[in-house]
């Protein structure tokens, strides 16, 4: 297979940076999935689970939330908001998260701004949690 | 002389008490400096490859149908200063107020200024801001970038302001520190004017999924955010190296000038004592 250059950045650093063969994320419209030679192309990410394959064929998934991935020139640049690797989802944590936001989304009674932190909040922790258990 | 003598040792007790604190201080800024350079460091891929990736897509854009890809006519410019929250930091704060007034040139702005020094300075100025909340540069979060962020677009779709401008310092190296300004938006802003003459006429198109107003509206509230982020751990790993250095400059005056002190008072000791065997001496042959 085609491998294309990769680069994943988030505000926590550079965490990859190589040859892929592919690139498969959820944007705001679905998920998708980038080989080599793709088209330039641009969008913006949503949240879900991500996983890229390696040029030896490895397969590394991830949770990846906002921001934006693009593809110029034959270099592909992914660079959401977050992005944790598998094996570094704290799986406790996550489900605490889970669980505080189920809770407070069942009591009800919040204003639209705190409503929608917390939706998020149960958005995110149910990504991790599926990436996780995966 | 003993007057002289006395002036003297009470000056080189406050030159001493002087030194302590900038010898402290140096200290302080440099247990900061060694955290706030690994964040700074950390988070500065990101910032290089968000900024040229936004820039790459504005050299190849070829779509204006979103707000944030066109020129929207407003003089008025933004800018964002980041700067420290203290002085004594050399002339840290001072540069970047220069370099912002001198890309300026006297044009009509807005501003929007992440920490005390730079508050301070709008309100001497009576510029206009569009917030003052953000008070602490130390305490900036990335939520809160995201609120800045927010902000930021609320406000260019309004049409207050029609260029936006990042007014950072760049951590260079530990002796290093330089002032930026960063062309944020709109995206044709970004587009380097010189290597684009020099560009094949025909662009490369973009697609974009599903089309390009939604993928900027979503896109550029991440960006901004992102990048006022990184430039805010960069400018806080910057300050922190300027009043490094600036202390560790004090503390070497300090040094020097004690020295020289302690010279001028031996030299006024010796003197008194040549003075008094003098008078003794006198004093015996009268006898």
């Amino acid at each position: 297979m085609n491998t294309f250059q990769l680069k994943i950045g988030t505000p926590d650093g550079l965490l990859f940076e190589g040859e892929v063969e592919r690139v498969v994320c959820r944007s705001i419209t679905g998920d998708l999935a980038i080989l080599a030679n793709h088209t330039n192309y641009l969008t913006a990410i949503g949240e879900g689970e991500a996983h890229i394959v390696l040029a030896d064929g490895t397969k590394r998934s991830a949770a990846c939330i906002g921001g934006m991935i693009s593809m110029m020139n034959g270099t592909c640049h992914l660079l959401p908001t977050t992005w944790e690797w598998k094996e570094d989802i704290d799986l406790q944590r996550a489900q605490a998260a889970k669980e505080r936001a189920e809770k407070m989304l069942a009591q009800g009674g919040m204003d639209d701004a705190t409503y929608k932190t917390v939706e998020a909040k149960f958005r995110r922790s149910m990504v991790r949690l599926g990436v996780k258990n995966s | 002389m003993a007057s002289n003598m006395k002036a003297v040792k009470t000056r080189i007790k406050s030159v001493q008490n002087t030194m302590q604190i900038t010898r402290a201080m140096e200290l302080v800024a440099s247990s900061k400096l060694r955290k706030a350079k690994e964040r700074a460091e950390t988070c500065k891929p990101y910032f290089r490859e968000l900024h040229r990736a936004l820039e790459e897509i504005a050299n190849g854009n070829t779509d204006f149908t979103s707000e944030y890809t066109k020129e929207t006519g407003v003089e008025q410019t933004c800018y964002i200063i980041i700067g420290g929250d203290r002085g004594l930091a050399g002339g840290y704060n001072n540069n970047l107020f220069k370099l912002m007034e001198e890309h300026r040139a006297e044009k009509p702005c807005v501003v929007l200024p992440i920490g005390k020094k730079p508050i301070e300075y709008c309100r001497r100025k009576s510029y206009r801001t569009l917030t003052e909340a953000f008070e602490l540069t130390a305490d900036v979060s990335v939520s809160d970038c995201f609120t800045i962020a927010k902000l930021l677009c609320g406000a260019y779709r309004e049409g207050i302001y029609g260029h936006l401008e990042l007014v950072y310092t760049r951590f260079q190296s530990m002796l290093s520190q330089i002032p930026d300004v960063v062309n944020v938006l709109p995206l044709p802003d970004l587009i380097d004017r010189e290597t684009a003459e020099k560009r094949e006429p025909v662009r490369r198109l973009i697609e974009y999924d599903p089309d390009p107003s939604t993928v900027f509206d979503a896109i550029v509230p991440e960006y901004l955010a992102g990048l006022i982020y990184s430039a805010v751990c960069e400018s806080l790993a910057s300050e922190l190296a300027a009043r490094r250095n600036a202390m560790d400059n004090a503390t070497k005056n300090a040094e020097e000038m004690i020295e020289t002190l302690n010279l001028q008072y031996n030299r006024a000791r010796q003197s008194s004592i040549t003075q008094e065997i003098t008078e003794i001496i006198a004093g015996a042959e009268e006898l």
